[in-house]
């Protein structure tokens, strides 16, 4: 095994043509890459929190006055500013100097994921979520991050929590009163057990499932859903006046009520959030995810548990666990790979030949590949093995597309390829790639359709 | 295009498959077909069938309780919801089973737990097992193959049997040195040169029927574009046994609607896309069976947001000239406050499994104990034998 290529390939977001000679302490390499000082969110130019809310409150008054022209404008610029945030967050993947913890942004981007094609508002967040929410805290507390991605408003739209209103609380009973009932959703208060913490099997039941969602009523948007005023800017808003009063039991803890002041406050939830976070499930649940990703399909029991005592010791310190990440045996070996999913795969194309300027189609690549950045079919994200991503018509797909994306390419030597993927000695595509009667852009597009360059 | 080549592409067992391609019709197991169609995210079986009869229907449902004129009755005080009406022709011609109060074996709300129960056909979970239809394609005799019709390998499908897939997006030209350099490269690779196989072999297929004008319809629901190349690769003679397809967007949490609604749309894209099935399979459809099912119904009582949230047992379908004869199968467990499953969802008293069960026997004339061994662990529950002929 070629530790180098290991480093560059299934850490980091492909070898480009010449960085293998470049890097002369692989393992250093990685480590280099967690202690170095946060970079900044790379948000300077990216839509503001007010811009977005902005852009909706102009859909709002367009679809008011009922001008078609005003409508299809607004629309436009909503969809202008998904565009931006995409190009944007694949461009970083694609230029990236600290691949790794690209890496780790898009792992936990994915494990805490937001859908843009499930409602507008998501599509239009899920670029600033990425870059506020996750970003900032991939190398910092678990707890933090979870916490940044519950008052985010894409997740409180995407699980519909911002329209959760306590069945007893001040608007509940008003609504009940006015012959129009509305209450309790309880979608994100299962998935942020189920998915975001402690896991399917983390010993959680229906019951803790209903008092996290009371305990979580209140926590909305501002601006949008019930107990909105006008003119507020679109971001996290506790409101008193949703949330369910009186205590509340998640797995035996209880929260709110006792002495607290009637109807408890935004502090129920963060109290029970942070407790979940430090859940002994939510270790090994995470954990066995991040093994998953980095070394194999099925994640070696060992590896778990190392990487879990680290969660648990550290409490939740995710610089610690990128670092033990990095330090698993299993994933220096040959006996694991990995099939690298689209996004990785159009990133490591791009990278390899050392494109700078992201093509415009690359959005349009990845819908195809069915791994557009931020639009899993469900909360539980995109999956993290090879099944469904190397299905035939998956894999006729790559073969298409190396073909287009090769055809344009200068390349004297199609040989290149082989210095950024590990190739084995007996591999038919050492001759595919040195047969000079074969198209050289033909021979590109093998070396990168090929399934040598699948694996990392 | 020609058979052979069809059958080539369907059957990636290897050349021994193949060598003899004139004996291979005489090891097939019946011209029986059999097409799972799951609705991914949970589908509402009280808003699809609507047990209008049950005295606590109205109160327990509320504002999004069918009035009777709404629905297109079929018996015993059920019927079907405004989207799905187009199926009481099939119901008619006596090929709809309509099953109500069914479940999953396993008391999840989740929808990963629940599929992968739906769809490796086991009582609990267990790390990576096969599907269930790869099962059936296990234990059957002679030649034999499935596909998914699908974006995606469905995890029913998976397993050592070699399967197909192929995903509507797929089209394109036949004759192509790149292709056949690239599949000599991923002949190297074991882990992947099956499925690289597979595709050529689907691409020349899909060709061949674009050239034929029969490219999905543009225009239409996304539903029936599907079914119909299903019904294409189907009804060939020496085609695939078993298909997989998968539909999803079931999961309707808020703004669930009524007649016209979000829920209702798709029901009528489900509808739509069942009928065109049947069209398109021809006199195939004379020895084919479709199974509806999802991961689990959702709770009796509509949640605050005009939607339902996650819950129990819910209702699917069983379509063909195979089924005995058009009925509403169910235990009807009751909507009252007391008959509630953890006082909020329709409470199980059918297993998929028994469902499954008879559909497999009566599709391919598999014994019980045959259809027993395609969900292992399951011989206490009894297939619903009456179901089929």
């Amino acid at each position: 095994m070629n530790e180098r290529l290991r480093a560059l390939n299934r850490f980091g977001l492909g070898a480009r043509i010449g960085e293998v000679e470049e890097l002369d302490a692989p393992r250093r390499w990685l480590h280099d890459q967690v202690d170095a000082a946060p970079s900044d969110d790379g948000g300077d130019d990216l839509p503001t929190v007010r811009e977005i809310g902005a852009a909706f409150s102009g859909l709002r008054e367009a679809q008011r006055s009922r001008s078609e022209d005003a409508i299809a404008d607004a629309r436009r610029g909503l969809r202008e500013l998904v565009a931006t945030e995409v190009s944007a967050a694949f461009a970083r993947r694609v230029r990236s100097e600290r691949p790794f913890v690209e890496r780790l942004v898009a792992f936990w981007s994915n494990h805490l994921c937001v859908s843009a094609s499930s409602k507008q508002q998501v599509a239009a967040f899920a670029g600033h979520y990425e870059r506020t929410a996750i970003r900032p805290h991939v190398l910092g507390r678990f707890e933090d991050l979870v916490m940044a991605s519950a008052k985010h408003p894409a997740m409180l739209f995407y699980l519909d929590n911002f329209q959760s209103i306590g069945p007893d609380s001040l608007a509940g009973r008003r609504s009940a009163r006015g012959g129009n009932a509305r209450g309790l959703n309880e979608n994100y208060a299962r998935e942020l057990l189920e998915l975001h913490t402690l896991g399917v099997d983390g010993g959680y039941g229906q019951d803790d499932v209903e008092a996290l969602a009371r305990i979580l009523t209140g926590w909305t948007v501002a601006g949008v859903g019930p107990a909105a005023r006008d003119g507020e800017t679109m971001r996290f808003a506790f409101r008193p006046i949703l949330h369910e009063p009186g205590a509340k039991t998640v797995l035996g803890t209880s929260y709110g009520g006792g002495s607290r002041r009637r109807g408890g406050g935004v502090e129920e939830g963060e109290e029970a959030i942070r407790d979940l976070c430090r859940h002994p499930s939510t270790a090994r649940f995470v954990a066995t995810k991040l093994v998953r990703h980095f070394v194999s399909d099925d994640p070696p029991g060992e590896a778990v548990e190392r990487v879990a005592g680290v969660f648990q010791e550290s409490r939740g310190d995710l610089r610690e666990v990128a670092h033990a990440v990095v330090e698993l045996d299993e994933a220096w070996t040959t006996r694991h790979r990995k099939f690298r999913p689209p996004q990785e795969w159009l990133v490591a194309v791009l990278r390899a030949f050392r494109v700078e300027e992201v093509p415009e189609r690359a959005p349009g690549v990845l819908r195809q590949l069915r791994h557009s950045l931020w639009a899993p079919p469900s909360p539980k994200g995109y999956e993290d093995t090879q099944g469904p991503w190397s299905d035939p018509d998956a894999l006729m797909n790559r073969a298409e597309l190396a073909r287009s994306i090769a055809r344009p390419m200068r390349i004297r030597d199609p040989r290149v390829v082989l210095s950024v993927i590990e190739v084995e000695d007996g591999d038919p595509l050492h001759d595919a790639l040195g047969d000079p009667s074969i198209p050289v852009r033909d021979r590109v597009a093998l070396g990168i359709g090929g399934p040598t360059f699948q694996w990392r | 295009m020609d058979r052979r080549t069809f059958a080539r592409g369907m059957c990636l067992g290897g050349a021994a498959t193949f060598a003899l391609p004139m004996v291979r019709f005489a090891q097939v197991p019946g011209d029986g077909k059999l097409v799972f169609v799951l609705l991914r995210g949970g589908f509402d079986g009280l808003a699809a069938v609507v047990p209008l009869g049950d005295p606590d229907y109205v109160k327990i449902r509320g504002s999004m309780a069918f009035e009777a004129s709404d629905v297109a009755a079929l018996e015993d005080g059920f019927g079907l919801a405004p989207g799905l009406a187009p199926l009481r022709s099939v119901w008619e011609d006596d090929e709809l089973v309509v099953l109500h109060a069914m479940a999953i074996p396993y008391r999840t709300r989740s929808h990963f737990d629940g599929q992968a129960i739906l769809e490796t056909g086991l009582s609990r979970l267990q790390g990576s097992s096969d599907g269930w239809l790869n099962r059936l394609l296990q234990i059957m005799d002679g030649e034999r193959s499935g596909i998914a019709v699908a974006a995606g390998m469905p995890r029913s499908l998976s397993g050592p049997h070699p399967v197909a897939s192929w995903s509507p997006a797929q089209l394109g030209a036949v004759d192509d040195p790149y292709l056949d350099r690239l599949a000599v490269l991923y002949r190297a690779d074991r882990r992947l040169h099956d499925r690289f196989e597979a595709a050529l072999q689907l691409r020349e297929l899909a060709s061949g029927m674009e050239s034929g004008g029969a490219g999905p319809q543009a225009g239409r629901g996304r539903v029936a574009p599907v079914m119909t190349a299903a019904a294409r690769f189907l009804r060939e003679p020496g085609g695939p046994n078993v298909a997989a397809l998968e539909f999803s967007g079931w999961d309707t949490h808020a703004n669930q609607g009524m007649a016209g609604g979000q829920l209702d749309r798709l029901l009528g894209q489900l509808s739509e896309g069942l009928l065109t099935f049947r069209t398109e399979m021809g006199d195939a459809w004379r020895d084919t069976t479709v199974v509806v099912m999802t991961e689990f119904g959702r709770t009796a009582r509509p949640n605050g947001t005009r939607g339902t949230d996650h819950g129990t047992a819910g209702a699917g379908f069983v379509l063909g000239p195979r089924v005995a004869r058009s009925a509403v199968v169910t235990d009807w467990p009751g909507l009252g406050e007391r008959a509630l499953y953890q006082d909020r969802d329709l409470n199980p008293t059918l297993d998929t499994r028994a469902v499954l069960k008879a559909a497999i026997a009566g599709t391919f004339d598999l014994t019980g104990a045959q259809a027993d061994r395609v969900f292992p662990g399951s011989n206490d529950v009894r297939g619903l034998w009456t179901l089929m002929r």
